[in-house]
C-alpha cells in the first residue's frame, strides 16, 4: 500500500484507463465473442444432429462460453489490445525520460501510473468477459434460432438450465486471475524497457508473448483445479 | 578543489556534494567532485560532450545512485534516503530536464499544473490562473490546450522551465535549459533565472555548453575534464576567475576553439594504432 500513502487517490484516471481497457474493447469484444458463439453452435448443431441431439446446442454454447471460451477469448483480446498498449505506453515513457521526471517531481509513478491500469485491468476484464459471454450466447441464438428452427424461449431456457451459477463464478474467478497476471506482465515489460525504440518493440512482443503463455497455462490449471473440485 | 567558503556567506549550502564517484561498468563518470552552491548563487556546470555533467546532475536529484561519496541538499544527506524521505527533498526543487520530459498525454497546460495538483489542495481555478502566470513567464500564454507533440522544441523546453517552477521551488536545477531556443529565448530564459536568483533569492545549478548563458548568469563556475582527467573538476571560480584561468583545456572551452588540448583529430600514431591495430613506426 506504499505507494497509496501520503497523497490523496485520485479515481479521475482510473475511470480514463477503464474506458479504455473495457469501454473501447467492447465492439472488438463484442464481434470475437458472436463469431465464436455462431462457429461453436454450427459445429455442434453438425455432431449433435446426426446423434439426434440437435436441442442440446444451447447447452454446448452457453456451458463452454461461461466457463473457458468466454474468459480465455476476451483475456486473449485485451491482453493483445490493451496490454500491449500499456507496455508501449509506459516503455516510451521510460525512455523519453518522463517516468524519471515523475520520480523527480516526488510523484510516484506507481501510484500515478500504475495503480489506475491495474485497477482499471481488474475491474474491466470479468465485466467485458460477462458482457462477451453473453454476446456469444447470442450468436449461438442466431444459428439455433434461423438455422435449427429452435425458438427463443426453448433456446433462453436450454442455455440457462445448463448453465450453473458455479460456471459463471470460476469463469469470473478466471479472468480476475487473467486480469492480474495481464498487468502485471505487461507494466512490469513497460518499466523494464531499455534501449530507446527497439527497447520499446522488444518489450511491447515479451508483453504479449509471456501474458498469452500465461493466460492459457493458468486456463488449463485452474480448469484442472475446478475439475477436481 | 573544494571551494573556499566565500567571506559574506555563512549560511549552510543548499547544496553541498564531497568526493562524489559514479562507476558504469568499471568507467569512472564522475571522479572525486567536491563543491558548494550557497543560497541565490547560480552555479554553472561546464565541459565537453561526454564529461558526466548530466551524471552529476542526475547523482544530486537522486535518479542516480552514487558509487561513493555524499550528496548534501538543503543540509539533508540524500544518498542514504528512503523513497519517501527523497520525495520530500524533491519537493522543494523543480528539475528542467534537457529533453523537457513532459508528459505526452498531457497538455502544455495540464503537465505545468500536474506538480500543484500532486502537492497542494488548491482550488482548480486557482491552479489554472498558476498555470497562466507561469507559461506567461516563459512567454507561453494560450498554449495551454495544445499537446507537447504539436509545439516547437524550444516551446517544449519553456513549458519544462514552467513546470520546474510551478510550485516556486527553492532551488532549480536546468540541463541544458537554452539548447533548442532562439537567441531572443535564451535571453529571456536567462532573464527569468536571474530574476528568480537575484531578487527572490532562488538557487539554481545549470548544466549548458552554452558559454554566452553561462557567463550571463552564473555567480560560480565548475568545469569537468575530459579524457584523462574524466569526471574531475578542472577548473572552479566566478566567472571572471574562470575566464582567466589558466588551464588550456578551459581556455578552448571558453573560446570555442576547434583544436587544442582536447585534439581536432588524433596523432598519426592512434590514428593507425585505431585502425588497424599497429604502431604508426611498424
Amino acid at each position: 500500500m506504499g505507494p497509496l500513502r501520503g497523497q490523496p487517490f485520485k479515481w479521475h484516471p482510473v475511470f480514463q484507463q477503464m474506458i479504455r481497457i473495457g469501454v473501447e474493447a467492447v465492439p472488438m469484444a463484442s464481434l470475437t465473442a458472436f463469431s465464436i458463439g455462431l462457429t461453436l453452435a454450427m459445429q455442434g448443431a453438425h455432431e449433435l444432429n446426426r446423434m439426434g441431439a440437435g436441442m442440446y446446442v444451447p447447452n454446448l454454447v452457453s456451458v463452454s462460453l461461461l466457463r473457458e471460451l468466454g474468459p480465455m477469448l476476451i483475456a486473449i483480446i485485451v491482453l493483445g489490445r490493451s496490454g500491449s498498449a500499456v507496455t508501449a505506453e509506459l516503455g516510451t515513457m521510460k525512455v523519453s525520460e518522463e517516468i524519471e521526471a515523475l520520480e523527480v517531481m516526488a510523484i510516484n509513478p506507481i501510484r500515478y501510473l500504475i495503480v489506475p491500469r491495474f485497477l482499471a485491468m481488474l475491474v474491466m476484464l470479468p465485466i467485458l468477459t460477462v458482457f462477451g459471454s453473453y454476446i456469444g450466447l447470442v450468436g449461438g441464438w442466431t444459428i439455433c434460432h434461423f438455422a435449427l428452427d429452435m425458438n427463443t424461449a426453448s433456446y433462453v431456457s436450454r442455455a440457462v438450465e445448463a448453465a450453473q451459477l458455479g460456471d459463471l463464478y470460476s469463469g469470473l474467478f478466471k479472468s480476475l486471475v487473467f486480469a492480474w497476471l495481464i498487468i502485471t506482465l505487461a507494466c512490469h515489460a513497460g518499466l523494464n524497457v531499455a534501449g530507446g525504440a527497439e527497447g520499446v518493440g522488444l518489450a511491447t512482443t515479451q508483453s504479449v508473448v509471456s501474458s498469452l503463455l500465461a493466460v492459457l497455462v493458468s486456463n488449463a490449471v485452474l480448469t484442472s483445479i475446478f475439475f477436481f473440485l | 578543489m573544494m571551494a573556499d567558503l566565500p567571506a559574506e556567506c555563512s549560511a549552510v549550502p543548499v547544496i553541498e556534494v564531497q568526493d562524489l564517484v559514479k562507476e558504469f561498468h568499471g568507467r569512472v563518470v564522475t571522479n572525486g567532485v567536491s563543491f558548494k552552491v550557497y543560497p541565490g548563487d547560480t552555479m554553472i556546470i561546464m565541459g565537453g560532450s561526454g564529461c558526466g555533467k548530466s551524471t552529476l546532475l542526475r547523482q544530486i536529484i537522486g535518479s542516480v545512485k552514487p558509487t561513493s561519496g555524499s550528496i548534501k541538499l538543503f543540509g539533508e544527506e540524500i544518498t542514504t534516503l528512503n523513497e519517501p524521505e527523497l520525495a520530500k527533498v524533491r519537493r522543494r526543487f523543480g528539475v528542467l530536464f534537457q529533453s523537457g520530459a513532459l508528459l505526452q498525454s498531457l497538455t502544455v497546460g495540464e503537465n505545468v499544473a500536474l506538480p500543484i495538483l500532486e502537492h497542494s489542495a488548491v482550488d482548480d481555478s486557482i491552479v489554472e490562473l498558476m498555470v497562466k502566470m507561469k507559461l506567461e513567464l516563459v512567454g507561453l500564454t494560450g498554449f495551454e490546450d495544445l499537446k507537447p507533440a504539436e509545439i516547437s522544441g524550444g516551446m517544449r523546453k519553456r513549458v519544462a522551465l514552467a513546470r520546474a517552477l510551478a510550485l516556486d521551488p527553492e532551488l532549480l536545477f536546468s540541463d541544458e535549459p537554452t539548447s533548442g531556443l532562439d537567441p531572443v529565448m535564451t535571453a529571456v530564459v536567462d532573464k527569468l533565472t536571474q530574476d528568480l536568483t537575484r531578487k527572490l533569492g532562488m538557487t539554481a545549478l545549470v548544466v549548458t555548453h552554452d558559454m554566452t548563458s553561462a557567463f550571463r548568469i552564473g555567480t560560480r563556475m565548475i568545469a569537468l575534464g575530459t579524457g584523462s582527467q574524466q569526471g574531475k573538476i578542472i577548473a572552479e571560480g566566478t566567472p571572471a576567475e574562470i575566464s582567466r584561468h589558466p588551464d588550456p583545456m578551459v581556455q578552448q572551452f571558453i573560446k570555442g576553439e576547434a583544436d587544442g588540448p582536447i585534439p581536432l583529430r588524433l596523432s598519426k600514431g592512434d590514428y593507425l594504432k585505431r585502425l588497424v591495430g599497429v604502431e604508426a613506426n611498424s
